[in-house]
């Protein structure tokens, strides 16, 4: 049956009220006026029993569709069970309408009356929605008939929003995210089932304990002092990002919480309404992607602090390679007018010598040598300049040979000053033999000039190895000795410990020594006491690395 | 002496120059000596020489030359087979042992430090003769 209008059956205004409903139906179904009568009458009949006898009784009033006998339909419900169909009024009803037929069911009973339409109405489905309308639109018959809609309308209402009130409680009870709503106070009212299956603590309990028991220490006095934030303004959101403990594992866990008034109070304790959704995932996420940020800024200006170093040395190394060029271009072409001044004041005093007096002569000399001074002070920086990384090269070399060369260039000195120089067995090392060799040669030299008037010179040369690689070229003397604090001093350029006038010299000596070591990737060290005589160790990789 | 001796030195010093023609007439020789300033004029010289069958016994090269410089020269000479076999002496400055090493293995006869006094040039005026007068 298709339903038009329904009416409750309670007293004898609903009685007259089903009765004009079952005629306006028959009519608008285009019943004749007797049987639009007829059909009102059986309703009635009915209605009345109902409203007398009856329990929650109501009228539905439809049109049965089912082919081939269509037919205006009434319904009438009752929670009785026992409802008597022997009863004089429905004995009357059945004798009026076409079809007359008794359901029940252990809750109601249900009584439904048929009366056929006469003819074939045209689009009845259509029709029948406009008689819905109709009934539910049309002026009020009385008004009873409006109080009575209205409150119809009411009921319907409640039951639906109480229907749907469950429904969304089924829903939030089912949802894995807290929501609940708070009184003016800030108290719990409601909470889904989530918040006592997550925090393990029922809303009583969070209410008494302030939420202690769930918020991470760390975080626990903002969420508060902003819940006391809205309690107080009575306005406002609170929106924290904050932790929440996880009764099943005990672990802090990252959630969204979000509190804020609701529009419209639909119940009198409810004055907030708030969740508390995980963001944890997101948070690691965003962890993640700042770490990620921060490491690749750290990236990036590591890089940019490495190219400025590179961009560093290589304007180091090309001004060191600018002043190693201008030191040997200025060296080279400074010779050149010494060794001049030296032969034309020597062919002077040979030639010429008669032509000045003793003065004259003397002075002469000391030109000379200045003259030779410069030469050697020109030579000698010629050698340090010449020193450089891009004009050493590395091969197996024989220090016994290299040794043996820079004594052979020391002969006449030696032999000169007596000295006794012994060299024991060395050994063979990578290195840029005539480098390695001036070594030796200026250390030789240096321990011939700085030994002692009276005693002969005994300089000793031998090695020591260990096992770090190293060999450690010892140049042992009975010299004159020098005070080590000294030391850093003479490797340094033009650093000398003595006056010109006492030993003759440009300091350069060791300095070249130095340059020449570090390049080889080694060290030179002394040992000394003044008087003492003393030990220049000089310390060479057995091999050189040939990345460096 | 021989007129035929014939030495072609090469050096852009024209004080050098004219000390050694003093030390070789102070051992009673002249005109034995052709000077040119740079490598590629002693280079054209001989190509001259070569034309009129009177190529130089003896070449002493300065190494600091414009143009061309004396290692330059020294090469160029010892792959032509025209001049390679005539003797070549580098008289210079420099005290470099990496260049007199370079020299002496592109075929130099001898490299002869610039002496510092008179008695000196005349020793090496003395050597350059004796040199040419064996050959």
């Amino acid at each position: 049956m298709k339903e038009i209008a329904k009416v409750s059956l309670q007293n004898e205004m609903d009685l007259i009220l089903s009765h004009r409903r079952s005629m306006k139906l028959a009519e608008l179904a285009g019943l004749s006026l007797s049987a639009q009568t007829t059909f009102a009458t059986a309703v009635s009949e009915v209605a009345r029993d109902v409203i007398d006898n009856g329990i929650n009784g109501y009228l539905v009033l439809g049109i049965y569709t089912a082919t081939p006998q269509k037919s205006v339909a009434a319904y009438i419900y009752d929670s009785r069970t026992n409802l008597s169909l022997q009863a004089p009024a429905l004995q009357n009803a059945r004798k009026l309408v076409n079809r007359f037929q008794y359901t029940g069911t252990p809750e109601a009973s249900c009584i439904e009356m048929y009366y056929h339409l006469p003819t074939v109405v045209r689009q009845l489905d259509q029709k029948i929605t406009e008689w819905q309308e109709q009934f539910n639109y049309d002026a009020p018959i009385s008004p009873y008939d409006e109080i009575k809609r209205k409150n119809e309308q009411l009921q319907e209402l409640a039951d639906r929003l109480k229907a749907s009130e469950n429904q969304y409680r089924v829903l939030t009870n089912a949802l894995p995210l807290i929501i609940f709503t708070l009184n003016r106070k800030g108290s719990i009212v409601y909470a889904n089932n989530w918040m006592h299956t997550y925090t393990g603590f029922t809303p009583d309990q969070i209410n008494t304990a302030n939420w202690k028991q769930v918020l991470h220490p760390e975080d626990y006095s903002s969420f508060y002092s902003l819940l006391g934030d809205i309690v107080t303004t009575q306005a406002g959101n609170l929106k924290l990002q904050c932790r929440i403990r996880e009764a099943h594992s005990g672990s802090y866990i990252w959630h969204q919480v979000f509190v804020a008034p609701l529009q419209e109070v639909h119940r009198p304790d409810d004055y907030f309404i708030g969740y508390i959704v995980d963001i944890h995932a997101q948070k690691e996420f965003e962890q993640a992607s700042r770490d990620n940020t921060e490491l690749k800024a750290t990236q990036q200006r590591l890089k940019e602090n490495e190219l400025e170093l590179t961009q560093k040395i290589h304007q180091l190394n090309r001004s060191n390679n600018d002043l190693e060029q201008f030191a040997y271009i200025a060296s080279h072409d400074l010779q050149e007018p010494v060794r001049k001044m030296i032969f034309y004041s020597d062919y002077f005093s040979k030639q010429y010598a008669h032509l000045t007096d003793n003065k004259g002569s003397i002075y002469l000399e000391n030109m000379l040598q200045a003259s030779h001074r410069m030469r050697n002070l020109i030579n000698d920086l010629l050698s340090y300049s010449k020193i450089r990384k891009e004009v050493t090269s590395f091969e197996q070399v024989s220090l016994q040979k290299a040794a043996g060369i820079a004594l052979q260039d020391l002969e006449l000195t030696i032999k000169e000053k007596q000295a006794k120089v012994t060299v024991d067995v060395l050994p063979v090392i990578e290195g840029d033999f005539s480098q390695l060799t001036q070594v030796f040669q200026n250390i030789v030299s240096n321990a011939l000039k700085y030994s002692k008037e009276q005693e002969p010179l005994q300089l000793h040369i031998y090695p020591e190895t260990d096992n770090t690689g190293m060999v450690h070229l010892h140049f042992k003397d009975n010299g004159i000795g020098f005070d080590t604090r000294y030391l850093p001093k003479m490797f340094t350029l033009f650093q000398r410990l003595h006056g010109k006038d006492e030993y003759e010299g440009t300091g350069f000596g060791l300095a070249i020594c130095k340059k020449i070591v570090d390049l080889h990737n080694g060290v030179i060290d002394a040992v000394s006491e003044p008087g003492k005589g003393a030990d220049f160790i000089v310390s060479l990789p057995e091999t050189q690395n040939k990345k460096q | 002496m021989s007129s035929a001796i014939k030495i072609l030195l090469a050096d852009d010093d024209k004080e050098d120059q004219l000390i050694l023609s003093d030390a070789f007439e102070q051992i009673g020789i002249t005109n034995v000596v052709h000077f040119v300033d740079n490598g590629e004029n002693a280079l054209r010289h001989l190509e001259q020489c070569y034309v009129e069958n009177a190529l130089p016994q003896l070449i002493i090269l300065d190494l600091n030359m414009p143009r061309m410089n004396g290692t330059q020269t020294l090469r160029l000479a010892k792959k032509d087979e025209r001049f390679k076999h005539i003797p070549i002496i580098i008289y210079s400055t420099s005290l470099n042992n990496i260049e007199k090493d370079e020299c002496i293995r592109l075929g130099a006869h001898s490299y002869i430090i610039k002496p510092l006094t008179f008695s000196e040039y005349v020793k090496s005026a003395q050597y350059f003769y004796n040199l040419c007068s064996t050959n």
